[in-house]
């Protein structure tokens, strides 16, 4: 963590190369998914006909859908087994993990719209709506890489299992793109391009570095942390920063 | 009277005939000769009777009105009927009335010489005919005593009299293959079908008062083929529909034996089309004619035997599917991608299907599920790609074609069997429970495949709750924002 939060011109760096990289697979590999999927599964409406027969046909799209399929699955377990062996090394903390404070920063997040509290929560490497967004995007995905297989070899997981559970995968499997599908347009657009704090864009998962000042307000816990300060320390030094846009409006 | 007598008149008639025959070339009303009144003062009562070694009989008897108006009203009865006088009455031994016809008939080829009548061409295939060995019998058309004029269109009202002057009558066409057709038409039977209004020519076209081409045909069945262009004429639409139907196909590759249009409809007797249960039997009959094996099939069927053991109109009869003009070959997949359409036509609609009890909803639960799905596609893609497509299990390929059972008459346990049977021609290794990864028709409820129903309904609430939340989380964030600034 101490190596990647090495300061560079005000800048810390957040990602490494390697989740860089990976957030580049995971956008082309889920694009490609949801453009073969959602095209069948709305097959009826003529920009998905327009967009199946311009792939080459119904057999191409399944098979670019499959073989995408493959390689979000290869993503997904390199995302999980590096994630866990470095944890497991000792060489990151389990951040991502939930926890009661995520709960706690969430109702307290509610509270500070309403104007019931002064400044928003305090959060440290990641805050609750990422590690929403992240679990239901791996839980959903497993269950979308469990129901494809279903659906790719129905005969041979009759063999096993009763008929029904293929209609019921599809059922799954199309419901839970569409879950996850409106978890990325709308949530994960919106954090990442239109909020108005990144807008025009969240560059961090592509240069890899945030700057300190977003830090201070985003993530106070793990900028204290990693400056070997407690994070009062870290609000005194830094008066108004965190994250409290009332503050932040009122010095403009 | 004593014939010595009359000699004189005799000598006088026969003296001036070609004077008269001029004079008299079109029907005249005149005088007949006293010669021949003293015959009809016998023949002219009804009553007579000739009867014949075969025991056939003729009546003897002569309208004294029609041999007045008949162009041969100039001659003495002794003329034709040489021999016979006022004094001589000879009884004429004939085997039968046909020999008594026939030695009729050259009493009139004395006048009526065979170059004089060949020019008319129905002569001069009569007269071929007459080499060959089958003399022609002049009364069959043109009658014996009031023989009239028969060109002109003065003696007969209309066309199909004309025609029928002649065709009434037993005539019949040879073919250079052997063999022969009767040329005779019931008048009856062509004044009681659908085109009991038109005049002949309007089909034999080509034919009239003035003009008999003589055709000359290999077979019955060549002549068949080609007078079925007529229909063209008036029924232009559904005869392109049929150059390009499978039967045309056929009869291009030389296959004579294809139906062409009076095959199925007949020719003279054409009837009025039929509906309802009659026109479904009389139609599925005309199929049945080269296509026994299916009829039968067919007839076994939930669909044939209402048509004909229970008189139900609702059922399909073969034209229903296969359409009756531009009738497709059922083996392409063109034509086999059509089939949840045709199906659909009952089957998806509740007037039809309705009162038997059926689920209309059988054809878009197909048309939604994968097979329905990627067999649009594949429609499609031949038609937009040129893509060639695999053929996709369709309704008939599960229920059968022509032999199609009640699904619930036929009970579940046989529907599966059949199922599986089918399933594995693609799927391969399919077991006994991969069929059952078909909803059969039904809409996940509850009862009828749970676990489906319940994946459904989770989504359908957290989908529109998450979403709500993220919307809400959203206008609160930007909310707070535009607040504090």
């Amino acid at each position: 963590m101490n190596r990647e939060s090495r300061g560079k011109g005000g800048k810390i760096r957040r990602f490494s190369t390697f989740r860089i990289v990976e957030h580049w697979g995971i956008i082309l590999t889920t694009m490609i998914l949801f453009a073969t999927g959602l095209c069948q599964r709305f097959w009826h409406l003529e920009l998905s006909q327009w967009f199946i027969l311009k792939l080459g046909g119904i057999d191409n799209v399944r098979l670019i859908h499959r073989y995408t399929g493959i390689l979000f699955s290869l993503e997904l377990l390199m995302n999980t087994s590096v994630g866990m062996m470095g944890v497991i090394r000792g060489k990151w903390q389990p951040s991502i993990f939930i926890s009661k404070k995520d709960y706690e920063d969430a109702i307290h997040n509610i509270k500070y719209y309403f104007g019931f509290e002064n400044h928003p929560a305090k959060c440290d490497r990641y805050d609750y709506m990422e590690k929403f967004e992240y679990w239901t995007i791996l839980i959903g995905g497993i269950l979308m890489i469990m129901t494809g297989v279903i659906l790719w070899f129905p005969t041979l997981v009759t063999r096993i299992l009763p008929g029904e559970f293929i209609p019921a995968a599809k059922a799954l499997h199309s419901n839970e793109a569409m879950l996850i599908f409106l978890l990325n347009a709308v949530w994960h657009i919106y954090n990442a391009i239109f909020s108005p704090e990144v807008f025009p864009l969240d560059t961090s998962i592509f240069t890899g570095y945030i700057s300190r000042e977003r830090m201070i307000r985003e993530h106070p816990l793990e900028l204290a942390r990693m400056e070997g300060v407690t994070p009062e320390e870290l609000e005194k030094d830094n008066p108004g920063k965190i994250r409290d846009l009332k503050v932040e409006a009122a010095a403009r | 009277m004593k014939v010595g007598k009359r000699i004189p008149w005799i000598l006088v008639l026969l003296f001036s005939f070609p004077v008269l025959a001029v004079g008299y070339g079109h029907a005249r009303e005149t005088e007949v000769s006293d010669v021949s009144r003293k015959c009809l003062q016998c023949h002219g009562k009804q009553g007579i009777v000739k009867t014949f070694l075969n025991e056939e009989t003729v009546e003897a008897y002569v309208n004294p009105e029609k041999i007045r108006t008949s162009v041969h009203n100039f001659l003495t009865c002794s003329e034709c009927h040489s021999g016979f006088s006022e004094g001589k009455h000879p009884s004429g031994k004939y085997k039968s009335k046909f020999q008594f016809r026939l030695r009729s008939s050259s009493i009139c080829r004395r006048c009526h010489s065979a170059d004089r009548i060949k020019a008319k061409p129905v002569h001069a295939t009569l007269l071929k005919k007459e080499k060959m060995g089958e003399s022609p019998i002049c009364t069959n058309c043109h009658d014996a005593h009031s023989v009239s004029a028969a060109s002109g269109g003065k003696v007969f009202s209309n066309e199909k009299q004309y025609c029928q002057k002649c065709h009434q009558h037993e005539l019949s066409m040879n073919f250079r293959d052997g063999g022969k057709m009767s040329l005779k038409v019931d008048p009856a039977i062509l004044e009681s079908s659908a085109h009991g209004k038109l005049r002949c020519s309007d089909c034999h076209y080509g034919y009239s008062s003035e003009e008999h081409p003589e055709k000359n045909f290999r077979s019955r069945r060549d002549y068949v083929i080609a007078s079925s262009e007529s229909c063209r004429r008036c029924h232009f639409d559904n005869y392109t529909k049929t150059l390009d139907s499978v039967h045309y196909d056929l009869l291009k590759q030389g296959n004579l034996k294809a139906p062409v249009c009076n095959d199925c409809h007949g020719s003279h007797q054409i009837s009025h089309i039929t509906h309802g249960v009659k026109g479904g039997l009389i139609t599925t009959q005309r199929c049945k004619k080269c296509h026994p094996m299916i009829y039968e099939m067919y007839a076994k069927s939930v669909h044939g035997n209402a048509l004909i053991n229970e008189q139900n109109q609702d059922v399909p009869i073969c034209i229903d599917c296969h359409t009756a003009h531009d009738i497709q070959n059922p083996m392409t997949l063109a034509y086999h991608e059509k089939i949840p359409q045709m199906c659909g036509n009952c089957h998806a609609n509740p007037a039809v299907v309705g009162k038997y009890g059926l689920s209309t909803d059988v054809v878009k639960t197909y048309l939604s599920d994968f097979h329905g799905v990627t067999l649009g596609f594949y429609k499609k893609q031949r038609e937009e790609l040129y893509k060639p497509a695999r053929p996709i299990a369709v309704c008939n390929d599960c229920h059968g074609t022509h032999n199609i059972v009640s699904t619930v008459s036929a009970g579940p346990t046989s529907v599966k069997k059949n199922l599986v049977r089918r399933c594995q021609k693609c799927h391969k290794d399919a077991t006994e429970e991969f069929p059952n990864a078909w909803l059969f028709h039904y809409k996940p409820s509850f009862s009828k495949f749970p676990m489906i129903f319940v994946v459904n309904s989770i989504y359908r609430i957290f989908i529109p709750i998450m979403w709500a939340g993220f919307v809400l989380q959203i206008l609160l964030h930007i909310w707070r924002y535009a607040v504090n600034r």
